[in-house]
């Protein structure tokens, strides 16, 4: 579903990416952890283009979409990415958060769109929320909309950048819970996150990235049990 | 007893006689008349001019954050060049050198000049407003698949206009006070008709804080009523 080829980005003489190769498959849940300034973020930002790769290929379901042919907001309406500060919109309801997008984009009509909204609201107990301003919510809250204002697009793969670094340890859960029953419903995720715990149990592959680069990689059994990599032992000793 | 009636009568004194100053070169020989056509000049030259310059703001705003160098450029000495010039300067090089040659009204030339003018200004503004708006904002409506017209339409404009409404509204205020330079190119704006008072009635002081009453009661007036309006919106937003 995603493949990348030698991806390679730099931010002022700074390298981020040094040549990262990965493919990703429809339904897998790929967790992404490293020490802070290790590229995973990066990584996750280039798969839709937030941030340009200098060089290397990125490809969507077949098709290569760092190129100028590609129409990158067609692309981008089928990943879904959800932020670690939430970002959303403040001056619209809950509900036009939601339906923003979709009825922008001319992909349903105004009450197909309300109504679709409504549902994933509900989905997430938060139905009574809908015509309240983001401002009146708490952190989980916000974060469990800005993850079904994403849904609403019926997205094929999701992407998760830190999602809980910005929470109250208190409503680290919640937001967790959700990921967890869109990990089960199929979703195709790429999550960038410290949450070993959710790694472990949701993951179907984990990647640790330093430097730069992926150093190892594997089914989170293996991964978190017997880890090779030198750089790994010693995340995993200070995190766990 | 004597002192108290001596004060009381000056006292009385001094009020008469400012009633009668005020009569005699602000009313008298339909003065009054004067002063309230150089008021409407200055509203409505000032509105006009607002009108132009929110205009020349939006387009020239968006020139600053786009990608073209070109368009930056253009905006860039655009803003330079407008606000390193006294605007009597502007207007009077408006006048004298472009527009009268051509035939063209003062007024209509004022309007256009202070417009021009407060153009410059109001992009800074509008610029502010935009670039404050977070980032992430942008990227949430961008990784939507919203095209980058779509994201500043529907999510970064609305954000920056509400902050952008405070110091938006005092260049409108601003402007009102500024048009008191008109005089240089002749038109006969609030300013200007305390001016020919002075002129005609050999009294200064009456007709000078007269007008300056009117300017303070004006700007006064609208800051109180744009706060009003400013409060209304941060309520919407809370919903």
């Amino acid at each position: 579903m995603i493949e990348v080829k030698g991806l390679v980005k730099s931010f002022d003489g700074n390298i981020v990416l040094n040549g990262i190769s990965e493919h990703i498959e429809k339904g897998e849940k790929v967790v992404i952890i490293g020490p802070s300034g290790s590229g995973k973020s990066t990584f996750l930002r280039c798969l839709n283009l937030l941030e340009t790769p200098d060089a290397g290929e990125i490809w969507f379901e077949g098709e290569q979409i760092n190129t100028k042919k590609c129409n990158i907001n067609r692309v981008r309406r089928k990943m879904g990415m959800v932020f670690q500060h939430f970002n959303l919109f403040p001056h619209l309801t809950v509900l036009q958060n939601i339906t923003l997008a979709p009825t922008l984009l001319k992909l349903q009509g105004k009450a197909e769109a309300e109504q679709n909204a409504k549902r994933l609201l509900a989905r997430i107990g938060l139905l009574d929320k809908a015509d309240t301003y983001p401002n009146m919510l708490s952190g989980g809250q916000k974060q469990r909309i800005a993850i079904v204002r994403s849904l609403a697009m019926n997205p094929d793969v999701m992407l998760f950048d830190e999602p809980t670094s910005a929470l109250d340890p208190e409503m680290v859960g919640e937001v967790l819970e959700l990921m967890k029953e869109l990990a089960d419903d199929g979703m195709t995720m790429v999550v960038v996150t410290h949450e070993i715990g959710f790694a472990r149990e949701v993951a179907t592959r984990v990647l640790f990235m330093d430097g730069g680069q992926i150093l190892e990689q594997g089914a989170p059994q293996i991964f978190f049990e017997n880890p090779e990599n030198e750089r790994l032992r010693d995340f995993l000793s200070k995190v766990l | 007893m004597d002192f108290f009636m001596d004060f009381f009568g000056s006292i009385g004194a001094f009020f008469s006689g400012v009633a009668s100053d005020f009569y005699q070169t602000m009313i008298k020989d339909g003065r009054w008349l004067l002063v309230a056509e150089g008021l409407w000049t200055t509203i409505y030259i000032a509105v006009c001019a607002v009108l132009i310059g929110t205009v020349i703001g939006c387009l020239l705003a968006l020139c600053k954050i786009s990608k073209s160098r070109f368009l930056r450029g253009i905006a860039n000495v655009y803003t330079t060049i407008i606000r390193g010039i006294p605007l009597a300067t502007q207007l009077m090089i408006f006048y004298f050198v472009i527009f009268a040659p051509m035939g063209m009204d003062r007024h209509l030339v004022a309007i256009i000049g202070c417009g021009i003018n407060s153009g410059a200004y109001v992009t800074e503004i509008f610029r502010a407003g935009i670039q404050g708006v977070d980032i992430g904002q942008t990227e949430a409506g961008r990784s939507l698949g919203l095209s980058r017209l779509q994201t500043m339409w529907r999510i970064v404009i609305p954000q920056a206009v509400k902050t952008a409404l405070p110091t938006y509204t005092s260049e409108f205020i601003a402007l009102i006070k500024e048009t008191s330079v008109l005089s240089f190119i002749a038109v006969m704006d609030l300013n200007k008709a305390g001016d020919m008072i002075r002129n005609a009635t050999y009294n200064a002081w009456m007709p000078l804080l007269s007008i300056a009453a009117i300017y303070l009661l004006l700007t006064f007036g609208l800051t109180k009523l744009f706060a009003i309006l400013e409060r209304r919106l941060a309520r919407s937003d809370r919903g």
